[in-house]
């Protein structure tokens, strides 16, 4: 192999020229970019990760909401219970009260009834006695006001007995 | 054997076929990576763009292997400018090489060629053009010669009195060896680029007088040389790195 000291020297002028282009037109800018490119992954992954916890803080916060949400729902339902039970055994009180008075009432009006029914029937009767009385003893007893007033002793009688 | 097409402008011996594959190889790099950074975009990079960042990832790599990235950042256009260049160089003899037969003088720009200026009747000789610029040891011995002069230069204006203090360790009598090892680093550089490179392709011009047949071989050996290529240019780069840390980083504990 010859030595040509021209070539030594041509391949150090390629190679210093090649060296100060690439880094003064491409390389400068290329690393610019780069870090650029870096910031803007690292910046994205923050903000990832950002988004994450705020999605599970989040999900946090709606279990929280959902488990009072549930919690309420099982306290109104006792309570309509509890309520419901409670109006159901008033109307029950309240019913059977009526049906008590209700009953006092007819019992009273039957007493009462009967009562009049009676002095009625007496009065009715009395005078029909007296009626089939005199119709009997008309012949006998006429203008003999004596016997009238026997009957009539008689019957008061007959009457305050029952 | 082939000979270089060296052409004599006064005394001065010029290497057509060098400056050639040195101006091809630098154009392809320098087009490669002008195209790549043509469109820079910062949310949407082109493929060639992510391509060239791969590429700068891999040699900061490299240089955080042999130094503190810190320190290591000036000279990543380096490590970027030596991997592309020499990959690219020793690539480029692989799919062809360019040779000429001359049976009598020939001229070029109006000047002889060296080899073929004593050429008589019945003589003939090979002038090879075209080939890898690296597998010259002129030029592995151009760039290993940069490698030596700025890791010395470094040494001296970053570490101080420590690169002078460190050739007489551990004893005085250590200097003629540690001159002759700093002096075999870029010799070691310029041999392991130019052997690899000028053998791969030596072998190429053997399997293809195989003829027909050589075509497996052929198809083998120079996917292997592009292997070979890769291996050499990241070697050369990472040895570089290691040689400018060796040089630059003063290690306090070794004291």
């Amino acid at each position: 192999m010859t030595i040509v000291w021209t070539n030594i020297v041509f391949s150090i002028v390629a190679f210093v020229i090649l060296y100060i282009l690439l880094s003064k037109y491409a390389f400068s800018k290329l690393f610019g970019i780069m870090e650029k490119r870096r910031e803007l992954v690292l910046q994205q992954m923050d903000e990832a990760a950002k988004t994450r916890e705020q999605a599970v803080a989040y999900v946090e916060e709606q279990k929280q909401a959902l488990q009072k949400a549930r919690e309420e729902a099982k306290q109104i339902i006792q309570q309509s219970q509890a309520t419901s039970l409670n109006q159901a055994d008033k109307l029950i009180d309240q019913a059977k009260v009526e049906a008590a008075r209700l009953k006092d009432e007819a019992v009273r009006d039957i007493a009462n009834e009967k009562n009049k029914a009676v002095e009625a029937l007496r009065s009715e009767l009395g005078s029909a006695s007296v009626r089939i009385a005199s119709k009997l003893l008309e012949k006998e007893v006429k203008a003999d006001g004596e016997q009238e007033q026997l009957v009539d002793q008689y019957l008061k009688e007959v009457g305050g007995r029952s | 054997m082939h000979e270089m097409p060296i052409i004599y402008l006064g005394s001065i011996p010029i290497d057509l076929s060098a400056v050639l594959t040195l101006l091809i190889s630098s154009v392809i790099v320098f087009v490669l990576v002008m195209l790549s950074v043509r469109n820079l975009s910062v949310d949407n990079p082109s493929r060639l763009q992510n391509f060239m960042e791969w590429v700068v990832e891999f040699v900061q790599g490299v240089i955080s292997s042999a130094m503190d990235l810190k320190k290591g950042k000036p000279y990543i256009s380096l490590g970027l400018t030596l991997i592309l260049f020499i990959f690219v160089s020793n690539l480029l003899g692989l799919p062809f090489s360019f040779i000429t037969e001359a049976h009598e003088p020939v001229y070029i720009f109006g000047h002889v060629i060296d080899a073929t200026k004593n050429l008589t009747h019945g003589e003939h000789v090979e002038l090879l053009w075209y080939k890898s610029p690296t597998a010259d040891i002129n030029i592995t011995a151009g760039l290993a010669i940069i490698v030596f002069v700025l890791m010395n230069f470094l040494g001296i204006k970053q570490n101080g009195k420590h690169y002078f203090k460190h050739y007489i360790e551990p004893f005085p009598i250590f200097l003629p060896l540690n001159i002759i090892e700093n002096l075999a680093k870029p010799v070691a550089l310029a041999i392991r680029l130019f052997a690899n490179i000028f053998a791969g392709e030596v072998l190429i011009t053997v399997i293809l007088k195989l003829g027909i047949l050589s075509i497996p071989f052929l198809a083998v050996w120079q996917g292997f040389s592009i292997f070979v290529g890769a291996l050499q240019a990241f070697i050369f780069t990472i040895l570089t790195m290691v040689y400018i840390a060796q040089m630059t980083i003063h290690e306090e504990e070794a004291h």
